[in-house]
């Protein structure tokens, strides 16, 4: 573990850690016990799913990524980077980074972790043959290098403190130097592979020479993925599998009748809505202001998410977030300012692009539908365009002038401001470009002084809600179902099932009493 | 002796034509899924698709190669026995694909062995009891059977069986499947929904055929000549009517294996329908091009047998 | 052709009940004007709402009204699916009754077609025909048209291969009538009885494909909406008896076995 000495010396980043992780060890009565066989239903899976660490990009990939690997560092429910295969991550300048594994580590093949498994691990994401999902975030790394066998030191391209988190994305999990093939995972994680079929099942058995003692505590784990929602939902309240990903909160009041426990996590995940600021309407700041100002996000919260939702104000950190801007005033729905923005530049009489939408973005389908309705109530008409989910992400997303796309919670303010928002950012979905707001990212993440950059964060956010053309009207609180006799789950900030690594944490109650009630009160 | 060669003759001739129709079928799927928008590049990126990376994985796939080119190459890959691989997890797809067709092909079976004597008889004693109860009842029951929509039907039965009353999974996953018991268990409900889809179709059509041929002048005729109801059916009905029967049978049965995608998904019964779907929207081609091979080898060798049924029975009615 | 001849093949056509289909079409039409709501406004703060006064039907998955949504639905699904259906099989029985009267190299041509067309998966075509041609009602109706028109070939071939080896044809062509004068005359009146069943359960196919094809993202662009999709998208209310996925299942029954057994019962008798 990282000692005292260090933390107060280097980082500002793992102090903050320490006064950040307040929801942590909830009360357990009772001490996990192992053994058992658990089966998980997630939700997609196809013929995609992958065991490479570089190309996962889909829940069920994020699901068995934990099982089979680790991380140099994980993150913790309060989304705080804790150690993991690496003990130590050190920096003066925020900009080179000095790691220290963790010793006597084996991978499931028996070969010893060396800092040779983690430069290939992290460099490896450069190679465009890779198909890495996080290609962006390693070009921010100009060296990573030896420096011994259990030593790595990383240099970036320009300091950033928030480094470490980066290194928590499942992408960047440590595999075997040298390791090309991916029909099974060869990792250090607390799971082997037993069988992996894509688009069927996955096995995992636990890996008896696991290098942490706790955790870990069931024998094996069958994940299968099955999209459709009510088949997901019957096969848990039949008994088929015992733990599914994404209840529908329709489905909430059932689950919890017949005895099923729901998880309720809120995170910083969002279905949003960006008006591209660099053509069609989005360029006039009246029409976005008026378009944020149509969003009934008290409607799309009970229609759409049945309350389980938290109130979005149009820029991309949660309520939860320990960086978020209370300060800023909330963006209402008011269809009659709305009208007078839109007639005051003739926007009510032009005929505008389409509101693109998909069902592979959360929601976007019928939180479209709702905007369209109450456009068409101030007498401006807008015509939804439902597009494939299959081609979405790559043909239409970010696309059109108006669309609508989702952000899964991500690991850091840092992140979620360098990959959705910054001039060079890669999904910066409206288009918007802020020389302001790219100056204030670069002196965030040297900031050390932890009251200084949440200063800084919140004018970043600020600078979103009143420029960019990204409207966010809700954060999406991710829900899980879960048998009676899995213990062990608490909500994550980053994610659902604890931010995917549940299978670390979660053991099996057979015990007297544990038995769920089928004959739930009626 | 010139009879048959002739028949032969005949013969051959449709099977010859069914396989310029596979070999249309082919080239026309390649060249549609070219046209589909987005690749394999962008479908693995998915939102991490920017330009340079797609750039640079679409060169290390062959991807910028004109469309004529990669024909050429696919196609001589073909000529040699070699389907490809898989673009995304770079297995031969051909493994791939037959994994998935065994298990499609055994839930069709079953499905086919109970459906199409089912509507068989539904239809045929629907068309001798004609405008009766008897058969306003079937005909009643078999279009709204089929008029429900099938994904309506499975969760149903699922929510039923399987939530309510714990007396069948609600998955038929393959491995789970250790004796007869849990194979009539786990397949029960699948091959039930995918059974009122077909035996609709097929019972109405065989009543309407076996009215036609029920009232034929040669059955008149016979029946005015004082034959056996046997004889009748035997030497009269099925002659007229296994042509078209076979073909709405042969239309039914390939429908099991391409248009299963629903009941494969509600079930999680890993079977080829559902491998097309992934393989289009990862438009992993080669992938696609061999499923698209198979359902239409299926349905040509389905058809083809229809037709060679035809031929034989107008032939014998002739010879009759 | 004479008055009298037409007089007789329309004679021939099963009477299909005005009734029945006037009822459907006046529906289909009037429908939506009826509708008490916007068929995307959100009514109610319950979601899956049991039968009320002010929601006669409900409400639906995001609380809008159940019956609003129904009329519009029908409506589309009537219009989308009967113009989709009579085209294709329009097509298909003509094709179809062409081929196996010519025979030879048209037959061959026309039957090697058609199973090309046949079996291209469903799902590649359509997202072909939106992807070359976007995704607008015509476009549709077009598509879904083409998908069903080599089954009713198929199945009209095989029925008039069967007719036309009959006396009453032979004797038709040895007295030199023309090809189109043996098809209307001879061949389709003898033939009716399971072309129409074949009719009617095409009808339900294209209900069935519409609500697929939105599934897919292809089909209708909302507010506009379909029978299929409408119990689909309220799929989980099931769980609750809700009438928002009952009373559209129930619609597309009605009016599928409605339109089947009417089919049935004004079938024409062979000659």
């Amino acid at each position: 573990m990282l000692s005292r000495r260090d933390m107060m010396k280097h980082g500002a980043l793992l102090a903050v850690a320490g006064g950040a992780a307040l929801r942590s060890c909830p009360a357990r009565a009772v001490q996990p016990v192992r053994g058992g066989h658990v089966r998980v239903a997630s939700t997609t899976g196809s013929l995609s799913d992958t065991l490479d660490p570089a190309r996962e990009s889909m829940v069920t990939d994020y699901i068995r990524s934990a099982m089979f690997y680790d991380g140099l560092v994980m993150l913790d429910e309060a989304l705080v980077p804790r150690p993991a295969l690496a003990e130590r991550i050190e920096s003066d300048d925020f900009r080179t980074w000095t790691l220290r594994l963790r010793s006597g580590v084996q991978f499931h093949d028996g070969a010893t972790l060396t800092s040779a498994d983690v430069v290939y691990s992290l460099l490896r994401h450069r190679d465009p043959l890779v198909a890495s999902q996080v290609r962006f975030q390693a070009a921010a790394m100009r060296s990573v290098r030896t420096d011994g066998p259990l030593g790595v030191i990383i240099e970036l391209c320009e300091p950033n403190i928030s480094f470490p988190s980066v290194l928590g994305m499942s992408n960047f999990a440590i595999i075997r130097n040298g390791t090309k093939n991916f029909e099974t995972a060869n990792g250090t994680g607390p799971f082997r592979c037993a069988a992996f079929q894509p688009g069927i099942r996955s096995l995992a058995v636990r890996n008896p020479d696991f290098w942490k003692s706790d955790g870990a505590w069931v024998d094996s784990l069958e994940v299968i993925s099955i999209s459709d929602d009510m088949a997901r939902h019957n096969a848990l309240l039949s008994g088929d599998v015992d733990i599914i990903a994404e209840v529908n909160p329709r489905l909430v009041a059932l689950l919890r009748q017949r005895g099923m426990g729901v998880m309720e996590s809120p995170t910083g995940t969002y279905t949003d809505f960006a008006m591209r600021q660099d053509i069609g309407p989005g360029k006039n700041a009246d029409f976005v202001q008026a378009i944020k100002h149509l969003f009934n996000r008290d409607q799309i919260a009970d229609s759409v998410w049945l309350g389980f939702c938290r109130l979005g104000n149009d820029q991309p950190l949660p309520p939860e977030d320990r960086y978020y801007n209370h300060d800023l005033p909330q963006t209402t729905f008011d269809p009659d300012r709305a009208k007078w923005l839109l007639n005051k530049n003739g926007f009510l009489h032009q005929d505008l692009p389409p509101l693109i939408c998909s069902p592979a973005a959360n929601a976007s389908v019928d939180i479209a539908v709702l905007l369209q309705n109450e456009a068409s109530r101030i007498g401006l008409r807008l015509d939804v365009r439902r597009m494939p989910a299959d081609g979405y992400w790559s043909q239409s997303w970010m696309h059109f002038p108006l669309g609508f796309g989702n952000l899964n919670a991500s690991v850091s303010a840092d992140m979620t401001f360098s990959v959705a928002f910054a001039s060079a950012a890669p999904w910066n979905e409206s288009h918007w470009r802020s020389p302001h707001f790219d100056e204030l990212l670069t002196l965030s993440r040297r900031e050390a002084d932890e009251e200084k950059r949440k200063a800084i964060y919140y004018e970043m956010q600020t600078l979103i809600h009143n420029e960019s053309g990204l409207c966010i009207p809700n954060f999406i609180t991710s829900l899980d179902g879960y048998h009676q006799r899995i213990k062990g789950l608490h909500p994550y900030l980053g994610g659902h099932l604890m931010g995917n690594n549940f299978s670390r944490f979660i053991w099996v109650d057979d015990g007297a009493g544990a038995r769920p009630a089928e004959s739930a009160p009626a | 002796m010139t009879m048959d060669a002739a028949l032969i003759r005949a013969i051959l001739r449709i099977i010859g034509a069914s396989l310029v129709s596979l070999i249309f079928v082919t080239v026309a799927v390649f060249f549609i899924t070219a046209v589909l928008p987005g690749d394999v590049a962008d479908a693995l990126l998915g939102q991490a698709a920017t330009p340079d990376a797609v750039a640079a994985l679409r060169h290390s796939l062959n991807l910028d190669k004109p469309v004529l080119v990669r024909f050429v190459i696919w196609v001589n890959g073909l000529l040699h026995g070699d389907f490809g691989v898989s673009l995304v997890s770079r297995r031969p797809v051909l493994a791939m694909a037959s994994e998935r067709l065994i298990h499609s092909l055994l839930l069709a079976g079953v499905t086919a062995l109970f459906a199409v004597p089912v509507a068989l008889v539904l239809g045929t004693t629907a068309a001798i009891f004609r405008n009766t109860l008897f058969d306003r009842a079937v005909s009643l029951l078999t279009l709204c059977v089929v008029s429900v929509p099938e994904f309506l039907i499975a969760t149903l039965a699922v929510f039923i069986f399987s939530v309510q009353l714990h007396l069948l999974p609600a998955l038929a996953s393959i491995s789970d499947i250790h004796s007869i018991g849990s194979f009539l268990a786990s397949f029960s409900m699948p091959v039930t929904t995918l059974a009122c889809v077909i035996v609709g179709q097929m019972s109405r059509m065989t009543r309407a055929v076996m009215i036609d041929a029920l009232g034929s002048s040669w059955v008149e005729m016979a029946v005015l000549k004082g034959a056996s109801p046997a004889h009748i059916i035997l030497r009269h009905v099925i002659p007229n009517v296994i042509a078209p029967l076979f073909n709405v049978i042969a239309l039914s049965l390939s429908y099991l294996l391409g248009g299963v995608v629903i009941v494969e998904s509600v079930f999680h019964y890993p079977g080829i329908a559902s491998l097309m779907v992934d393989s289009v929207a990862a438009r992993d081609i080669p992938l696609v091009q061999i499923c698209a091979l198979i359902f239409c080898g299926a349905y040509l060798f389905l058809t083809t047998l229809a037709d060679i049924v035809a031929l034989l029975s107008s032939q014998r009615r002739h010879a009759a | 052709m004479t008055v009298a001849s037409l007089a007789r093949w329309w004679a021939a056509i099963p009477r299909i009940p005005g009734a029945l289909i006037l009822f459907w079409l006046l529906l289909a039409v009037l429908g939506p004007l009826l509708a008490p709501f916007a068929p995307g406004e959100v009514v109610s703060r319950t979601v899956f709402a049991p039968i009320s006064a002010h929601h006669l039907l409900g409400t639906d998955y995001l609380g809008r009204d159940v019956l609003t949504r129904l009329l519009c639905g029908t409506s589309s699904t009537v219009l989308l699916c009967a113009t989709a259906t009579l085209l294709a099989c329009t097509g298909g029985v003509f094709l179809g009754t062409i081929a196996a009267l010519k025979q030879g190299v048209t037959d061959t041509l026309l039957s090697r077609f058609m199973d090309g067309v046949i079996s291209i998966p469903s799902l590649l075509s359509a997202l072909v025909a939106v992807a070359a041609f976007g995704s607008s009602v015509p476009v549709l109706v077009l598509a879904m048209s083409l998908i069903y028109m080599p089954g009713s070939y198929r199945t009209s071939r095989m029925l008039a291969l069967s007719i036309v080896r009959r006396d009453f044809v032979l004797a038709a062509r040895m007295r030199g009538e023309k090809a189109g004068y043996i098809v209307l005359r001879e061949v389709l009146p003898n033939m009716m009885g399971p072309v129409m069943a074949d009719v009617g359960l095409r009808f339900i196919y294209a209900v069935r494909l519409l609500s697929n094809l939105s599934f897919l993202g292809v089909g209708l662009q909302p507010p506009l909406t379909d029978l299929g999709s409408l119990t689909r998208e309220n799929l989980l209310g099931l769980v609750y008896g809700a009438p928002a996925v009952i009373a559209p299942a129930l619609t597309i029954a009605v009016l599928t076995v409605g339109l089947n057994l009417a089919l049935d019962s004004n079938r024409g008798e062979p000659d």
